[in-house]
């Protein structure tokens, strides 16, 4: 695929790490030539030196072969501006923009193939308050990601002992709770995937990712460890962008704490937010934070765009009694030194915000995409045309399909219809058995214990010459 | 199905977009009631569920369209070849795209496997790629194997 990236900021360079690879072609514009130069190092693609919103930049770029145009400059209106031009004079046939202002989303109609034609819209620091959000709600799990505009979850959490399941083989949990259907995706022990079978027993320390129906997520924990106590407060290090949007989302259910370095935002913060409680102050100040009461928080989390600054405060945090730490850590190789050893949970929030994208770029009919143990798996769904001549798939029962070791089918979600603001969602979620039967339209939740699986299962899904 | 005018020879494409794009012009050429941004867009849409590339250099880009009451076909000869995310990997250099009617007959599938079939002459191929002039293509393409 050939790709247009505009802005070389930090969703914009992490999206062209992900992306790079021999089956795509990468162009990343900015005016900042030094960001550029510093990705050209590293990565293999071109640059290109300009402004993103205009046509000369554009062409420059390739816009004429280009398959996919992803905005992601700061500026809300570069984005959009691009993405207009890239329809009008480029053709471009799909057009990503990074929108921070929901103004704009609130009027969808500015974004149609008449107006902006935004075919997709993204919001990085919207989609990792989410995420963080999930944790809060779910103390005892890792990651809770939602697949089939929610229906389904995916969730992982550490097997602890005194849960039902730990010391059993897996399929004890049908005889524990008969009418709960879940699906083990995949245990982790260290960093060895398992694809468990019936007879694999869970032990205390392992990860355990599984997949239920949304609304089954909590009995199914249950299974795996004691019940937390639900979180109730909170301590926020950092104002910023993530934070204040965390604490607006957080203060009505939890309380909430902020701490924020500079005095001005903190003062501007505590002015705008609601009950909340804003802190003028250092969160890497380990007197501040026992004046704070950080023994008694349910949940401390480091969201200031310092890494170093987060790392320390959470493992502070941890240290001063602080149930669960969380720190949000833009470099991958900070994040995968540090989770499981003294900070509870560390995530890049790339990561977290980059399956949006990646959903676009895949071949075949892909809705979501997931990176899972940051980065090395995976989790896809995928929505299965034709029939039974033109698909591999359609038909055939799941024990039938010919898939690669390391990858499963969790879950189907059948006559999915999504949200529209006058109809709720709805659909069937089923909890793949040996003999469920595919159809067509079915959306496939797949965990892949390798994401270098990913393009052989793409392939699998798609359908054949024959499909009109 | 397809006439001279909708062959292009020699083409100077540079991506699987561009090349749609052309196919899409040709197609609509003919046929006023067709616009080209809706045709080019239902192929791009087809290709995105699964190539429509079969192997030795061969694509054969295809869509239903509403507004037909027969098929239209149309063919374009490159002159590099380009990725296209092909079956067996290789890029593509001979493009036959064809248009059906939205109805229930079967007829656009036997077409389909027509042309894969004709296409899967290496012979025939090899002519494909060495012949300039439209009409000998436009023969090439039409007569039904073996030659």
């Amino acid at each position: 695929m050939k790709i247009i990236i505009l802005g070389a900021g930090q969703v914009g360079s992490s999206v062209a790490e992900s992306l790079v690879s021999e089956a795509n072609e990468i162009t990343v514009v900015d005016t900042d030539t030094r960001r550029l130069r510093h990705l050209q190092d590293h990565l293999d693609l071109r640059t290109v030196v300009g402004n993103a919103a205009l046509p000369s930049t554009l062409q420059q770029a390739g816009a004429e072969d280009a398959d996919l145009l992803i905005a992601v400059t700061q500026s809300d209106q570069t984005n959009l501006c691009a993405c207009r031009t890239a329809a009008t004079l480029f053709k471009i046939p799909t057009k990503i923009a990074r929108l921070r202002s929901a103004d704009y989303r609130d009027h969808p109609e500015l974004l149609d193939q008449k107006n902006f034609a935004v075919d997709f819209n993204i919001c990085p620091e919207q989609i990792v308050t989410d995420y963080l959000l999930k944790l809060i709600e779910f103390p005892e799990a890792l990651q809770v990601l939602e697949f089939a505009g929610g229906l389904v979850s995916l969730v992982a959490a550490r097997a602890v002992e005194g849960g039902l399941l730990v010391g059993h083989p897996v399929s004890d949990l049908r005889q524990h709770s008969p009418d709960l259907d879940a699906r083990i995706a995949a245990i982790y022990r260290g960093n060895q995937a398992i694809i468990p079978k019936g007879d694999t027993r869970i032990q205390a320390g392992n990860e355990v990712f599984y997949l239920a129906a949304t609304h089954d997520i909590r009995q199914v924990m249950s299974e795996l460890r004691q019940r937390d106590r639900p979180t109730r407060r909170l301590m926020i290090a950092g104002g910023g962008n993530i934070g204040s949007r965390l604490t607006m989302a957080a203060e009505a259910r939890y309380q909430v704490k902020v701490i924020e370095i500079n005095e001005e935002r903190a003062r501007e913060l505590g002015a705008t937010l609601g009950s909340a409680l804003v802190l003028h102050g250092d969160a890497t100040d380990e007197t501040l934070l026992a004046a704070e009461n950080i023994d008694d928080m349910d949940f401390f989390l480091a969201l200031t765009d310092d890494d170093e600054n987060n790392i320390m405060a959470a493992l502070l945090a941890k240290n001063l009694g602080a149930r669960r730490v969380l720190a949000l850590i833009n470099r991958h190789a900070y994040a995968d030194l540090l989770q499981a050893d003294r900070i509870d949970i560390a995530i890049s929030p790339a990561q977290i915000s980059i399956g949006s994208l990646l959903a676009h770029v895949r071949q075949g009919d892909v809705a979501a995409v997931h990176s899972l143990r940051r980065g090395a798996a995976e989790a896809l769904e995928i929505i299965v045309h034709g029939d039974a001549a033109t698909s591999r798939v359609i038909g055939r029962r799941i024990d039938e399909l010919e898939l690669p070791a390391g990858a499963s089918v969790g879950a189907i979600v059948r006559g999915l219809q999504y949200a529209t603001p006058e109809t709720p969602r709805s659909g069937q979620v089923i909890i793949v058995h040996r003999d469920t039967v595919i159809e067509p339209e079915d959306h496939i939740i797949l965990f892949l214990s390798n994401k270098s699986l990913v393009n052989s299962i793409e392939r699998y899904f798609q359908v054949g010459l024959a499909f009109f | 199905m397809i006439t001279a005018q909708r062959i292009r020879v020699a083409a100077a494409i540079t991506s699987k977009k561009r090349l749609l794009e052309v196919l899409a012009e040709l197609l609509t050429s003919a046929h006023p009631q067709l616009c080209d941004a809706g045709i080019f867009e239902r192929l791009i849409e087809r290709e995105r569920l699964g190539s429509t590339g079969i192997g030795h250099g061969v694509a054969l880009p295809h869509a239903r369209v509403a507004e037909l009451t027969h098929e239209i076909g149309a063919f374009v000869q490159l002159r590099e070849p380009i990725p296209f995310n092909a079956i067996d990997g290789q890029p593509v250099d001979l493009a036959f795209a064809l248009l059906a009617p939205d109805d229930d007959s079967d007829q656009h599938v036997r077409q389909l496997a027509g042309l894969a079939m004709l296409f899967s002459d290496a012979e025939r191929r090899t002519l494909l790629r060495r012949t300039t002039n439209p009409d000998t293509l436009l023969t090439l393409l039409t007569c039904e194997p073996p030659l």
